[in-house]
């Protein structure tokens, strides 16, 4: 005891330097990451820079990585957000030229989504699959399933240059922007952050938030604790199916035609990868929203600093992948002590 | 050889589980180490094992002080450990479990099974030992594991084996086979570190003893100076902490708080029992005697037949749904089944107030922290921030915290399963007086305990289970920790079988 409270009165600047490493690792490696930035890109802190920022983010992997993180925390793995993105947009995409109306598209979406995530989360919960075969077998599925329809040619927005008025309406939905004191606020940026502070709220202080931890942590207790379990898992797979299917309403918006092989392509690996280098432990159990959002900022501001810095494009994944093993063994040093 | 461990010192966080122990061990000798749960015995002799440094003291082997920093050094000082737990590989076949991490390889690298196998079954050959070594593991029953987990340590050549339990699941026959092969290894020269708790055992087997209790040597000696009676005051200890208990007055009313009968599920059968308002009602017997699996029933955490009711309602479905009826419990092992390491001590606080007593969307940060500081005062819970993780309390404090779980839930009856499991003896004093309260506030208890001196101190009745049924019920004026012991292993019955029929006159069993 008394040793305790000397440890808590001598929270020296030592202490604190140890408790910002341990605790808020992602804020540190944020913070680095920024000053590399500005460094190389001297417009860095540009309006026009930092809302593209949170629009690329949006309309990409930004809210499923919040998804993944809940997933992560619970002890468990999803790899089919990619293929659900590409699914849910080109079928959204048909959907849309279908009934003209870009809300029934975004229903769809979100409902297709929801149906994917509890297929994947009644697969493990149930069917107690491993979560990586799972959502392994989701994804090759998903992917197939979009090939197929897509033969080989992209699902496009129909009307191009006039001729359908809800083109320009869809355009609007990622491109579009409120007008904030003068500021241009992209959409995406708003609900971006608005989720991230929503999903935040959840995780912290709501009852589905400390379970999704106490599963992670330790299932056996959380049963025993009176956590159904089995419900928790399938509600993280399911939040975060609709949260792909969100993305997908954003992500085709961005793009306005997607092409069946390549669209929502390795978003898993990304979002599990801001995940990571946002401090959330892969074993589950521990873990922040906070840090898995900067985790998304985070890659896109190294990817658009390799751009501005002329970097060989075909070797920036393997830059982000040193970054992701120093960030991460950069925590695991500071957790051992 | 020669064994000697010299003022060992064991601290886990600020619980001293050894301190200042001197031991010797000869070849050709088996020493026991005696003391009850949580005495320290474990700890000592994972000192020796490897598994953990000691805090201080040090190893000498044949007077030559010795580092030995894991299992596998340990080994090739000519130590083996044979855990309570079993430590097999469940999906690898019993010779390859013998063999594990010393494989016999053919030239070019692959493994000799047939070689391994040869061996192993030479070993049980000579053991009388009657086991397939090419049998999978996870196939074998318990008592055959057990076996496999003992010959493992005879097939290397060995000095020192060190023995944890290691009868608990064995029958007599077994037992009395393991104990013609320690006097066969004897005679070669081994020597034995026996760890056990059950009397007869450590006078049939052993030369000497050592006694720990609270982590200190109380005693030592040659078995043949000393009788069973002097052993077992040595080990509990006659202090006053005890005597408190003696007189503790009987809170049962004739409310009936619950009630079960003919309850069957996986490894017991037709459990039929009332639990009374106030009542502390403790469920005995041994390891395998379907105990656990009783608790777990109740609780609703695996299936039964049969009716359990409480307050006249009927029991039945999930855990969550028994929590809504106003029942508790408070797992055994708390690291797998209580704690959440990686949440805070307020959360692992909260845990089943989230889950039935919750009525707000979000969570009210300072009520949170009002009903912990509640729990915190009524238990005195030694923490300072309440935002640190669980891990960062001693076991006596994180099981305290799970009391606090349950007791925040406002169930009016609390199972106990096992609740002074590895925790030091000052703080189980504080459960058994806390246990007391809470049947004074009109709470009905079910405490599952193998502890007798536990047992003994708490219980108004105690119904002892032997395989799988209730073998007799004791009442607290009749209570002794030889009687408990005599039903837990079920003594009366085997005389029983027998023809002698003086034990079934005297209870009237129900079995």
């Amino acid at each position: 005891m008394s040793e305790s409270l000397s440890k808590n009165k001598g929270l020296t600047a030592k202490g604190a330097a140890k408790k910002l490493f341990s605790d808020y690792s992602y804020l540190v490696s944020f913070i680095l990451i920024l000053v590399i930035a500005v460094s190389a890109n001297s417009n860095f802190f540009s309006w026009r820079n930092i809302s593209t920022l949170f629009r690329q983010s949006a309309t990409t992997t930004g809210m499923i990585a919040l998804g993944m993180t809940m997933v992560i925390c619970a002890g468990l793995i999803d790899i089919s957000v990619g293929a659900q993105v590409a699914l849910l947009s080109g079928f959204g995409i048909q959907v849309l030229n279908a009934t003209g109306n870009i809300w029934i598209m975004l229903l769809f979406c979100l409902a297709g989504g929801a149906l994917i995530g509890l297929l994947n989360g009644t697969l493990v919960a149930y069917g107690r699959m491993p979560a990586m075969i799972a959502t392994l077998a989701v994804q090759t599925s998903c992917r197939a399933i979009v090939n197929h329809f897509g033969q080989g040619g992209p699902f496009s927005v129909a009307g191009g240059m006039s001729a359908e008025p809800f083109y320009q309406k869809f355009r609007q939905v990622a491109n579009g922007a409120f007008d904030v004191f003068g500021f241009r606020v992209p959409y995406p940026m708003v609900i971006f952050i608005i989720m991230g502070l929503l999903f935040g709220l959840i995780m912290q202080r709501t009852r589905l938030g400390k379970h999704i931890y106490a599963v992670g942590s330790n299932a056996n207790s959380a049963r025993l604790a009176g956590v159904n379990v089995n419900r928790i898992k399938v509600t993280v797979f399911t939040i975060t199916g609709v949260l792909c299917g969100f993305t997908s309403w954003l992500y085709s918006s961005s793009l306005m035609a997607v092409a069946a092989a390549s669209a929502g392509n390795l978003f898993e690996m990304d979002a599990i990868a801001a995940v990571a280098i946002g401090g959330t432990a892969m074993s589950g159990g521990r873990g922040k929203i906070i840090g898995s959002f900067l985790g998304v900022l985070m890659f896109k501001i190294i990817s658009n600093t390799l751009v501005a810095a002329k970097a060989p494009t075909f070797l920036t994944g393997a830059i982000s992948g040193a970054i992701i093993i120093i960030a991460v063994l950069l925590q695991n040093i500071q957790r051992k002590k | 050889m020669l064994t000697r461990m010299e003022q060992i010192v064991v601290d886990f966080g600020p619980v001293r589980a050894v301190d200042h122990v001197d031991l010797t061990a000869r070849s050709g000798e088996i020493v026991g180490l005696l003391g009850e749960n949580g005495a320290g015995k474990s700890s000592l002799m994972n000192v020796l094992a490897g598994t953990f440094a000691p805090t201080e003291g040090r190893i000498l082997l044949d007077e030559k002080p010795v580092h030995i920093g894991n299992a596998l050094q340990a080994m090739h000082h000519g130590i083996r450990f044979i855990h309570q737990e079993l430590n097999l590989c469940n999906d690898l076949r019993v010779f390859e479990n013998m063999y594990l991490a010393q494989e016999i390889l053919m030239p070019g690298g692959l493994l000799n099974k047939k070689e391994m196998a040869a061996r192993t079954a030479e070993v049980f050959r000579r053991m009388h030992i009657d086991i397939d070594p090419w049998a999978v593991v996870g196939d074998l029953q318990i008592a055959e594991k057990q076996l496999v987990e003992i010959v493992r340590a005879l097939l290397f050549k060995c000095d020192l084996i060190i023995m944890d339990e290691p009868t608990s699941a064995l029958s007599t026959r077994e037992v009395n086979n393991l104990f013609s092969i320690m006097r066969q290894l004897k005679n070669e020269g081994v020597g034995f570190i026996y760890i056990s708790h059950k009397m007869p055992e450590i006078f049939e087997i052993c030369d000497s003893y050592y006694v720990l209790r609270d982590g200190m040597l109380v005693g030592q000696g040659n078995i043949a100076d000393t009788d069973e009676k002097a052993i077992t005051e040595m080990m509990i200890g006659r202090s006053l902490a005890n005597d408190d208990f003696k007189t503790k007055p009987s809170f049962t009313t004739q409310v009936v708080a619950m009630k079960a009968e003919s309850v069957s599920g996986e490894n017991f059968s037709d459990i039929s029992f009332a639990l009374h308002k106030g009542e502390i009602l403790v469920f005995t017997g041994l390891q395998s005697s379907g105990r656990d699996q009783l608790a777990d029933a109740l609780f609703g955490v695996i299936a039964h037949t049969g009716k359990v009711e409480m307050s006249g309602k009927p029991l039945h479905g999930g855990i969550r749904s028994r929590m809504l009826k106003g029942l508790a419990m408070v797992p055994r092992n708390r690291k797998e089944r209580g704690i959440h390491n990686d949440l805070s001590i307020l959360d692992n606080t909260s845990m089943g107030f989230f889950n039935t007593r919750m009525k707000s969307l979000l969570i009210s940060r300072k009520l949170e922290k009002k009903r912990y500081e509640r729990q915190k005062t009524a238990l005195a819970i030694k923490a300072d921030n309440p935002k640190n993780l669980i891990t960062s309390l001693s076991g006596g404090n994180q099981q305290k915290i799970i009391l606090g779980r349950w007791l925040e839930t406002g169930a009016d009856v609390l199972i106990f399963d096992n609740p002074t499991q590895g925790i030091d003896v000052g703080t189980k004093f504080e459960i058994y007086h806390l246990l007391i309260r809470l049947a004074e506030q009109g709470k009905a208890l079910l405490i599952f305990s193998s502890e007798f001196p536990e047992i003994i101190k708490v219980a108004d009745r105690c119904i002892v289970m032997y395989k799988g049924r209730i073998n007799t019920e004791i009442l607290r004026a009749d209570m002794t920790e030889e009687d408990l012991m005599y039903y837990s292993t079920g003594s009366n019955l085997e005389m029983e079988e027998a023809g002698e029929t003086e034990e079934t006159k005297k209870e009237g069993l129900k079995a």
